[in-house]
């Protein structure tokens, strides 16, 4: 036996057994409340379409709420409890709102929640205290997440008979082939109902498959199907709340097939009667499930209401169990279920039950035209079958009416896939119309709708049946409608006058059944997402504790604060020695392209909107790209190194796509051309040295005058060969140092002693954002936003007057040049402190003109500075503005100026 | 558990060889000089001293000493190193295979990517380059910067792999 704890009492199970089966096993019918008016509910069915009896399961960062009693199997010291209800199931205080059921009909909170925002701040109090079942855990899950792929010829979900036999053919022809099966066992439904295949069968047929090198996977759920055949799979590798046995709980399979094969059966449908929804009404195939499979019998006095043959197996099942069959009422006429041993009545529906809060006590019936009672503690329905037709939807299928099945089946499809066994062909029933009470007939027992709400959302002008679903609530949540979409559409239809294919259909989205928010992020939920991205230099920079900022998928120093320091303290500190004395910075992050071959130049004039051929060798420049429709969308610089060699920098968080971009010209445009174009951003790691010292610094280190502003030289330091590039972002004499990375740190090392040597100091990115922003130099992501021209930002002198580039033509087009384009300012302080990202205006209520893409501080002599976009800008320098932030509350009065706050006649990268 | 080890293999040079002209020329000085052919798309050839990936239809990964591929590509192509921004990750043991689908989008578990095979691919959301060693070997061409997580990564998904 298992022993288990449900609501904190302790119970035991049996080896096997569902959650349900084990609360059946032990006379527990209630099983928490609904999700509206609280009312008393059980197990209903024995499968994933449970609506009922969904519960917390596990503990702390374990727990999970909203499980289905039906989708756990028991383990050793599971802990489940029951939800919305307080203080327990059977003393529920939340019931009162149950008497109030008149007034939370169908739209309650679209005719009640409006008005002003303030009101909805005062409403959300209370609908977020009402809302929802269960309660998420508040601490980190423990466990792992694995993400796997898997292809195959074959891929069939479901291993009832015809999925497992479809698998076997499929092995043994020498496909490879991947069964999925939700369940724990193989063949479930033949243990429900033995036929001519039995257990052995099963065992045999599984063991051929493996035999043949087919994969089957237990516990996993087909959870969507997406394009290309590919269809995502959900695997339990541990129950809910189950400490797994190797650290990883589940698994999501990515699957693509070749083919598919769906034999996902169907799904037995509810009837609509008065109080259908007490402890004690199930579906007949559960019951019989709980029987055969689990040797549970949930009543002892039974009654069944039918509209087709199968429920008489159920009787059966239950006659042989111990269990008195008081009455089967079938909807049916005669000679309907004549035969069959039992008390069978003819044209008979259920009108009501009776009982108390745990249990069932009576069904009454309408038959014919009399109404008679039956003292029972168990109703089980059979309103028919729905095939699970869910990935066949989200395949792109279309579906075909049933007429004798009152059920919609699979009809053409778009991918390679084909439906078999019961999903395709579902068995007849008669339709039945409900005669009950609609105000206490529920047809979506997971969100508390009725007949009645049906009924009102018709009456208030909801046709579409995609309107219906939003206005009542039907067939969302964890459900998604499994056991309540069918009776819906047949009550709209009825509305309509017209059949239920012409009522139309909900969509069949993914996924299929509850997929936890961890499985989707992998194993990088324990990491935000993705991985960081590790500067080579990382452990250099971590020992010294710096202030870490995310870049991309880098993470990059953003200050390295002195002892007591904040971080703008620490930032304006290295921002202003690198203005006196000098800096250094570790730049290895910045996109570099290794441009080779006698068509190098060629290559580059068509990537770039500047020229280049005519560098000579050992000079570099600043230039930039543009995308085809002429906006800016990167910069950089390119170096020539040799007569066919050529080095090109872009920005740091530009770099993939930059590289994307290259491959295309280089493969796609430019096929003919002589020239190797190779990504070599991490190849070599760089080192920026800034300041009035740092000419000295780079001569003490490389032993020779340092090239001058915009020349390369090649060199070595600390025995290492370097590349030195005399290029500034900073508005400081500063140089590049690019070094193989694997060698990088004895260079750093070097670097660092002799720049503390001459009084500098390390600077982080917050500091390189003072100073390029006061010296008015762009960043990709800032002043480059893709909505600029080359004009726009002042870089029209420096096009290619050749033309040719990558953009030109689209630069051409008459709007980049008209009048009213925003601009490249700068913007200066008269009172207030600029905000970034703020508008600017010219007086309060007038719409935005502009804004402000970067702000900083004057390094020395302070004072609040910033860059941004203006309309015109071009024109308006001296004129007052207002920069305001009205979500951030913040303000200033600024006035603006050319964008170059410092040193704008470049005197200082100059010797 | 699994039979396998995941292993950051020590630096070693690295190049891509691009060639931009008369493939067969080159084709030819190439094999005179070194004994053997370069590779088709998706194969490699070669020795531990020098092994050649073909991973474009115009590039190929050089592994080794490349100093006699200056001479042989002259003016028809140019090599560029880029050995300081790759780590190669070794995955020994008859389950690298499975190790592979982790995370993965390529089907490593198909018996046609057998020795000798190479392809590019994604794990983890990180772009590698594949290389099948051995039938138990295969190395993984890893961007330095996301070998530290990759390999932390792999090394996680093999102590809890479940065929």
């Amino acid at each position: 036996m298992i022993n288990f704890t449900f609501d904190g009492r302790a119970y035991q199970a049996r080896e096997g057994d569902t959650l349900a089966a084990a609360l059946l096993r032990n006379g527990i019918g209630l099983v928490g409340r609904s999700f509206k008016y609280h009312r008393p509910r059980g197990i209903m069915t024995a499968g994933v379409e449970e609506p009922n009896a969904l519960v917390t399961v596990g503990e702390g960062g374990r727990t999970e709420p909203n499980t289905r009693v039906t989708d756990v199997f028991v383990y050793e010291g599971l802990v489940a409890r029951s939800q919305n209800r307080w203080p327990s199931p059977s003393l529920d205080f939340g019931a009162v709102l149950g008497l109030a059921a008149p007034v939370f009909s169908a739209g309650f909170y679209y005719k009640t929640f409006f008005g002003s925002a303030k009101r909805w701040m005062f409403y959300e109090y209370f609908i977020r205290k009402a809302a929802g079942l269960g309660n998420a855990p508040t601490g980190a899950d423990p466990d792992r997440f694995s993400q796997r792929a898997a292809f195959c010829d074959v891929l069939v979900v479901g291993a009832g008979p015809a999925g497992l036999s479809a698998a076997l053919e499929a092995a043994e022809a020498g496909k490879r082939v991947i069964l999925v099966e939700q369940d724990s066992i193989l063949g479930p439904s033949l243990i429900r109902d033995p036929q001519e295949l039995d257990f052995t069968w099963i065992e045999a047929t599984a063991v051929r498959i493996r035999a043949a090198g087919g994969r089957i996977l237990m516990r996993t759920t087909a959870s969507g199907y997406w394009e290309h055949n590919l269809v995502t799979l959900t695997q339990r590798i541990a129950e809910p709340g189950q400490v797994p046995a190797n650290g990883v709980a589940q698994r999501l399979w990515h699957i693509r097939a070749e083919q598919v094969i769906l034999a996902t059966g169907s799904i037995e449908r509810p009837m609509a009667f008065a109080h259908n929804d007490r402890p004690g009404v199930m579906l007949s195939q559960a019951v019989r499930a709980y029987v055969r499979r689990f040797g549970v019998t949930p009543g002892k006095r039974v009654v069944i209401a039918t509209n087709n043959d199968d429920a008489y197996k159920t009787a059966r099942a239950l006659k042989e169990a111990g269990a008195e069959i008081v009455a089967i009422l079938d909807a049916r006429p005669a000679p309907a279920g004549s035969g069959c041993g039992f008390a069978v009545h003819n044209n008979a529906v259920p009108l009501s039950t009776e009982g108390a809060r745990h249990c069932l006590k009576s069904v009454s019936a309408q038959i014919g035209g009399t109404i008679q009672s039956w003292n029972a503690d168990l109703l089980a329905v059979s309103g028919g079958f729905t095939p699970v037709v869910h990935l066949h939807m989200q395949a792109g299928g279309t579906l075909d009416w049933n007429e004798a099945a009152q059920a919609f089946v699979p009809a053409t499809v778009r991918q390679n896939v084909t439906t078999i066994g019961g999903a395709a062909n579902p068995e007849p029933m008669v339709a039945v119309t409900p005669i009950s009470n609609p105000k206490k007939s529920f047809i979506d027992f997971q969100n508390d709708v009725t007949l009645a709400d049906v009924d009102l959302a018709w009456a208030e002008g909801y046709r579409s049946v995609e309107h219906l679903k939003r206005y009542t609530t039907l067939g969302m949540a964890t459900d998604q409608g499994k056991t309540s979409n069918m009776a819906a559409l047949g009550r709209l239809a009825e509305k309509q006058g017209v059949a239920i294919p012409e009522a139309g259909l909900t969509t069949f989205r993914p996924p299929y059944t509850p997929v936890t928010m961890g499985l989707l992020a992998g194993a990088g939920a324990k990491d935000a997402g993705a991985h960081v991205r590790r500067l080579v230099l990382y452990d250099v920079h971590a020992a010294k504790n710096p202030i870490w900022q995310p870049l991309g998928y880098w993470f990059r120093p953003r200050a390295y604060p002195l002892t007591g320091e904040s971080l703008a303290q620490a930032a304006l500190r290295e921002a202003r020695t690198v203005r006196t004395h000098v800096g250094m910075t570790d730049v290895s992050t910045l996109a570099k392209f290794e441009i080779n071959g006698p068509d190098a130049a060629a290559l580059l004039e068509i990537i770039c909107a500047t020229t280049v051929s005519k560098l000579a060798v050992g000079r570099g420049r600043y230039t930039f790209m543009l995308r085809e429709d002429g906006f800016v969308f990167d910069d950089g610089t390119v170096w020539r190194l040799g007569e066919n060699r050529y080095l090109l920098t872009s920005s740091t968080g530009g770099a993939d796509r930059m590289a994307t971009h290259i491959s295309y010209v280089r493969q796609y445009l430019c096929p003919h051309l002589r020239v190797s174009a190779v990504n070599v951003q991490e190849h070599y790691a760089g080192i920026a040295v800034a300041g009035p010292n740092a000419k000295s610094v780079m001569a003490t280190l490389i032993g020779e005058e340092p090239p001058r502003h915009m020349s390369t030289v090649p060199a070595t330091i600390a025995g290492t060969p370097v590349v030195v590039l005399a290029a500034s972002y900073s508005g400081e004499r500063a140089f590049e140092i690019y070094v193989e990375a694997s060698h990088a740190t004895p260079v750093w090392t070097a670097c660092e002693t002799e720049v503390a040597a001459q009084g500098g100091c390390l600077f982080g990115m917050e500091a390189m954002e003072f100073l390029r922003i006061e010296k008015g130099h762009l960043v990709v992501g800032g002043e480059i936003d893709g909505r600029m021209t080359p004009h726009d930002l002042a870089l029209d002198k420096m096009l290619n007057k050749a033309g040719g580039f990558i953009g030109a033509s689209g630069l051409s087009r008459p709007a980049l040049s008209e009048p009213g384009r925003r601009q490249l300012v700068g913007l200066e302080g008269i009172e207030g402190i600029i905000p970034e990202g703020s508008m600017l205006i010219t007086r309060e209520g007038e719409a935005p003109q502009g804004h402000v893409s970067a702000a900083a501080f004057r390094i020395v002599e302070g004072g609040s500075i910033a860059l941004g976009q203006l309309e015109d800008g071009f024109n308006r320098h001296g004129e007052e503005l207002i920069a305001t932030s009205p979500t951030r509350g913040q303000k200033a009065r600024v006035r603006v100026t050319h964008p170059h706050f410092y040193d704008t006649a470049g005197e200082r990268y100059r010797d | 558990m699994t039979n396998i080890t995941v292993t950051a293999l020590p630096a070693t040079p690295l190049h891509a060889l691009e060639i931009w002209s008369n493939p067969a020329a080159v084709a030819n000085r190439f094999e005179a000089a070194t004994g053997f052919a370069l590779p088709a798309m998706g194969r490699s050839s070669g020795t531990d001293a020098l092994r050649l990936i073909r991973y474009e239809p115009t590039v190929w990964l050089v592994e080794g000493d490349a100093t006699a591929l200056h001479a042989i590509s002259g003016d028809d192509g140019a090599l560029t190193a880029i050995g300081g921004g790759v780590v190669r990750v070794r995955l020994s043991g008859p389950d690298w295979r499975l190790l592979l689908m982790e995370g993965g989008v390529f089907d490593a578990e198909n018996p046609a990517f057998a020795p000798g095979c190479s392809a590019a691919t994604i794990i983890d959301h990180v772009a590698v380059r594949l290389h099948v060693l051995r039938e138990d070997v295969c190395d993984a061409y890893v961007p330095a910067s996301f070998s530290a997580g990759l390999v932390h990564f792999l090394e996680e998904a093999a102590g809890s792999l479940v065929a």
